[in-house]
């Protein structure tokens, strides 16, 4: 598979010598990364390397100290994150992110940017994930764990980004809603989205990513394709 | 009778008054200190209709206007570059309640004075007869309190700022412009402050001074009340009463100061107040 | 007195600074003394009453600028003060019995009322802002209390025609002018002196000083109650001057008054509030006509621009332009304080931290299931696994004995039941957090004193000269360097330097068992070393208990004794790091395999 980087057109997502952190704490370290139209990418490495904050800061939560991010080829650094995701991003952040206190329904339909869009999205949705048919007026913090991380990988689907962020999906969920999600993330991958996948569980990421890097301190240590040898080459990286 | 009606009708009052401040805080979290001065500019445009010899009505949206346009102009200016600091953000807006007071003192100078009602006389009912125009003003704040509970649960705004209420990074992830929720909001805000001065003008009358006591009051409703406009208006209903009612059999001094001191009570003992945790 | 402090003490008195204030001090004395008979009647009465609004100020400063709390409140406390004296007097009478009587009510009064409020307005878990609700509900209780006394109380015309002390316009000037300049100066001490480090370090950070054994809500409801008495003193003072008390004096537009006065003069300088009052004040009472209002507008308008872009008010500026003219800096001249070692300890004690049975829920989630671990002291136990594994959870159940939903835990010995964190941190137990908890206002040398403080009372009156540290604290501070930066301002550290200084922090007060919570999170390789080394140290040498959650797998086979690996929510394996490294469960769990 060509790199990413010398694709014809600009890829999707570009990281460029990416340093930041949290106030007086540098957290990143230089991350360079690149990912182009219908690819997944995984990046993937212990708790505390970076991986949360290397979102954060493409996504201009918080302010990078140096580097430079491209979306679609245009600069992108240190944008306001509302802007960003108008612009056709969609994040899904690793904490529980939906509003607990709003029906399933008003959850999906604040990311759509219209009441007609919205409308217009549903019919797709409800075929990635049949269970939200029926179940709309639901509060969404009554849902069971995995059907609220099913209901964000929805919501983030509403408005067909061109980039998907999702950070850690797969924790904490049972193998038959990770299939499911797997499933649905493949299918946004071949109908040409670009898909950043911030990963611990290796299996998961392995079973769906084109590419795959790790993130050790604030860098990218070690990056390459989904090959034979994959596997034990990223385990190591895990072994202590 | 006659109590019950007060109840009631000082109930509707107060939550009218309060919910201005109530929509700022529960999206802004910040109070809006120059309430009782919006107020005041409120009733000051009712007084204009009054001077200008126009219908008595018409001061309702007069002051909704100048309210909200008010409000454009400090959000950007004031509170924005507060945003992080809340204290601040009272003193400031505090600040800005004293300018607003002295504008008017210096355009229309510091007397009493009085504000035609749009609806005068009493009516019979319930055996007694009672104020017409108290009567409808209860109608207007649960009308009001409908009409902006059904914005808020019906429109994309009304969403966006419940959002923004629950967890505004959250918001700003999935592409709301946080900022312009945030204005907007402000402006709604003022503006119903300074539409429930113009409300109240026919109760009594109109000094640059009239605000504060409104003020304090409505804080501390909306401490106890929290973020939902329910709530609110049970806390209304339950001080107000309380006041009314230590007003008529205590003493009018004392029923001032109920609200205040049961409200501080109410929040020591139980944080969220009315509010659910 | 130690070599040492003598030789400080010495060196201190002749310091610049207290030139500059003697400097002040006999300023202010000749401008106290000049004033009658330069200005005239009118500018002198003026004058008394802004000096005694001053003198509130004061306190609101120290209330506000230096300790955090913004009190609308300090007013009633001077109403209360000038109105039982004007009782007194009416009611009682004037001999110098009732005088006593009046003198002793004046300040009682508001210290009780200022108990009451300060415990009203803070206790754990307290907002600022439900504080600063509270300091506004007061001054509208008193006032409606003044009304409601009828002419028991003068109502709204208040008290008038009293025999109160008859004095020259002079006399009174010169009495409270000096007691200004008195309190000034005792209040200019007292923010100097170690207790006041104190209060700013309960502004900066309340968590770190509860988790130091520090009663913050305690400290700040005696403060509030002896600011109360100041200000009933300076009502006091009022009521006997002016002759004449109303219901405005105690009202909440006088106590936003004074916080304005305070803001533009310059919050936490003492000197700003000092002038700001008296001129703001003489200011509004010299114009007439339609000015006033115009004046309010101006002020409110000038308030309004300084609370948004000059948070430090307008004195600080004439501050910034006195220093460029004079070309002195004052931090570099002063002596960094001595560093001593000090154990309270007798004889090196054992260690246990027990823990039996804990859970935790929130509502029907369970983050905790019946967690039951026991370490002892020379232990260096890592605690890991992978996020929402409940590490974090466990360790605030150890610390906060409000935390756990059910099972035991006992520290050296003592069942930790319900008490807050700063009661469990006096059973020997020390937390460091992830985000370095620092006062980020106060020097490295003030944070490790403020760090003692369990042990060494801060001073209301010296300031810091000598710091006492105990054997392991010292060693952090010497190993890591911090010795070099003593004087310089916690905020500035990098982050490195913020852990290590939490680390002796938490060290200072000695205690068997410490958490640590992912102590190596930022930092650089050479920091890591030394971290790990300083930990192996405390445990080997030191004999603590010392008990880490952390990420970096390769530091925890470094250094650890003992590994202990949590997932969702239960102890999986629990022994020395050989039999843990290398397990296939740990690489299952972190590799994701082992998810159910």
């Amino acid at each position: 598979m060509a790199d990413a980087a010398f694709a014809p057109t600009p890829p999707a997502l570009e990281v460029r010598n990416l340093s930041g952190g949290y106030d007086d704490t540098l957290v990143l370290n230089g991350v360079t990364l690149a990912i182009g139209r219908g690819e997944i990418l995984a990046v993937l490495g212990r708790n505390g390397m970076g991986k949360t904050t290397l979102l954060r800061t493409i996504l201009g939560f918080l302010p990078p100290r140096a580097g430079s991010v491209f979306l679609f080829g245009r600069e992108a650094t240190g944008q306001a994150p509302d802007a960003l995701v108008r612009s056709g991003i969609a994040y899904a952040p690793q904490e529980k992110a939906i509003f607990q206190d709003l029906s399933v329904r008003d959850n999906l339909r604040l990311a759509a940017t219209s009441d007609h869009a919205f409308r217009d999205a549903l019919p797709r949705i409800f075929e990635l994930f049949p269970l939200f048919e029926h179940r709309l007026v639901q509060k969404a913090g009554t849902l069971s764990g995995g059907e609220q991380k099913m209901l964000m990988v929805a919501r983030a689907l509403m408005v067909r980004p061109r980039l998907l962020l999702i950070d850690e999906i797969s924790e904490g969920l049972q193998p038959s809603v990770i299939a499911q999600i797997a499933a649905v993330l493949r299918s946004e991958r071949d109908a040409g989205t670009a898909v950043l996948l911030i990963e611990q569980n290796v299996a998961f990421a392995l079973a769906i990513a084109n590419r795959w890097a790790v993130l050790k301190r604030g860098a990218i240590d070690d990056q390459g394709t989904i090959a034979d040898e994959t596997a034990s080459r990223i385990a190591e990286h895990f072994a202590m | 009778m006659s109590l019950l009606l007060d109840v009631v009708t000082t109930a509707g009052v107060l939550f009218a008054v309060a919910m201005g401040l109530l929509v700022v805080f529960g999206v802004l979290k910040i109070i809006n200190f120059a309430h009782g001065a919006l107020l005041t500019l409120g009733a000051y445009a009712a007084l204009v209709t009054t001077k200008l010899g126009i219908s008595a009505w018409l001061a309702w949206p007069l002051a909704f206007v100048s309210g909200g346009a008010l409000g454009l102009v400090v959000e950007r200016l004031i509170v924005r570059p507060l945003y992080a600091r809340p204290l601040d953000a009272i003193l400031a807006t505090w600040g800005l309640g004293i300018v607003i007071s002295q504008v008017i003192t210096l355009c229309f100078g510091r007397e009493v004075q009085f504000a035609r009602s749009p609806l005068s006389g009493t009516i019979a009912i319930l055996g007694d007869t009672y104020s017409v125009y108290r009567l409808a003003l209860l109608g207007v704040s649960m009308a009001l309190g409908l009409l902006f509970a059904a914005l808020i649960e019906g429109t994309r705004l009304g969403l966006s700022a419940r959002a923004v209420i629950m967890n505004e990074d959250l918001a700003r992830g999935l592409g709301i412009d946080t900022r312009r929720v945030r204005l907007l909001t402000f402006m709604i805000g003022c503006g119903l402050a300074a539409l429930a001065g113009a409300l109240i003008t026919p109760l009594s009358s109109v000094d640059p001074n009239m605000g504060v006591p409104w003020l304090i009051n409505a804080f501390m409703l909306v401490m106890v009340a929290g973020a939902s406009f329910l709530s609110l208006a049970l806390a209304s209903l339950i001080l107000g009463g309380a006041q009314v009612i230590v007003s008529t059999f205590v003493s009018p001094i004392l029923g001032g100061m109920t609200i205040v001191l049961l409200a501080a009570v109410v929040l020591r003992l139980r944080p969220a107040g009315f509010g659910r945790d | 007195m130690t070599e040492a402090e003598a030789a400080i003490s010495a060196a201190s008195r002749a310091s610049p600074r207290n030139w500059r204030l003697a400097g002040c001090l006999v300023g202010g004395a000749l401008v106290v003394a000049a004033g009658p008979f330069i200005l005239d009647t009118y500018s002198v009465n003026i004058l008394i009453r802004g000096f005694l609004y001053a003198l509130v100020a004061l306190t609101v400063d120290i209330l506000w600028g230096y300790t955090g709390i913004l009190t609308f409140g300090q007013a009633a406390y001077f109403g209360i003060g000038a109105y039982a004296t004007a009782l007194i007097f009416t009611h009682v009478g004037f001999e110098p019995a009732t005088i006593l009587l009046a003198v002793g009510l004046a300040l009682g009064v508001p210290a009780l009322a200022g108990l009451v409020v300060g415990w009203l307005s803070f206790y754990p878990g307290s907002t600022p802002l439900y504080a600063s609700v509270i300091s506004l509900a007061f001054p509208i209780v008193v006032t409606q209390v003044i009304f409601s006394g009828g002419t028991f109380s003068g109502s709204s015309s208040g008290l008038v025609g009293y025999e109160a002390f008859d004095l020259s316009i002079e006399a009174w000037f010169w009495i409270v002018g000096a007691a200004l300049l008195l309190a000034a100066g005792a209040a200019y001490a007292f923010v100097k002196s170690e207790m006041a480090l104190l209060l700013v370090a309960i502004r900066d950070n309340e968590m770190r000083c509860a988790y130091l054994g520090i009663d913050a809500p305690r400290v700040k409801i005696l403060l509030t109650a002896a600011l109360a008495t100041v200000a009933g003193f300076a009502g006091f003072g009022y009521a006997n001057f002016s002759g004449v008390v109303a219901p405005e004096i105690a009202g909440f537009v006088f106590g936003t008054e004074l916080v304005i006065y305070v803001a533009l003069g310059g919050r936490g300088t003492l000197l700003g509030p000092l002038i700001g009052t008296v001129v703001i004040d003489a200011a509004s009472s010299y114009l007439s006509g339609d000015l006033p209002y115009v004046w309010q507008l101006i002020v409110g308008l000038v308030f309004i621009v300084v609370i948004v872009a000059l948070p430090n008010g307008l004195t600080p500026l004439l501050g910034r332009l006195w220093h460029a003219i004079s070309g002195q800096h004052d931090r570099q001249r002063r002596a960094a304080p001595v560093l001593e070692s000090q154990s309270m300890k007798a004889a090196p004690t054992t260690a246990t931290l027990e823990i039996f049975g804990v859970s935790k829920s929130f509502g029907s989630l369970k983050v905790l299931e019946d967690i039951t671990l026991s370490i002892v002291d020379g232990e260096l136990v890592s605690l890991v696994g992978p996020n929402g594994a409940g590490k974090t959870t466990l360790m605030r159940c150890i610390s906060d004995g409000r935390e756990r939903s059910s099972g035991t835990v006992r520290v050296n010995g003592e069942d930790i039941g319900g008490l807050p964190p700063n009661r469990v941190v006096r059973l020997g137990l020390g937390r460091k957090f992830q985000t370095a908890g620092v006062f980020e206002s106060l020097t490295v040398a003030e944070c490790l004193r403020i760090a003692g403080t369990l042990r060494d009372k801060p001073s209301p009156r010296r300031p810091l000269h000598v710091l006492r540290l105990p054997e392991a604290a010292r060693a952090v501070v010497e190993t890591t360097g911090l010795v070099d930066s003593l004087l310089r301002q916690a905020r500035l550290l990098s982050h490195g330097q913020k852990q290590a200084l939490e680390l002796a922090m938490v060290l200072a007060l000695e205690p068997k068992i410490v958490l640590l919570d992912e102590p190596t999170a930022g930092l650089t390789n050479l920091e890591r070393r030394q971290i790990g080394g300083i930990l192996r140290e405390l445990a080997s040498r030191h004999r603590l208990a010392v008990i880490l959650v952390e990420h970096d797998l390769d530091f925890v086979r470094e250094i650890s004794s003992r590994v202990v690996v949590l997932h969702q929510g239960r102890i999986v394996l629990d022994g020395a790091v050989e039999a843990v490294v290398g397990s296939k469960l740990i690489r299952d769990i972190y590799a994701g395999s082992g998810h159910g």
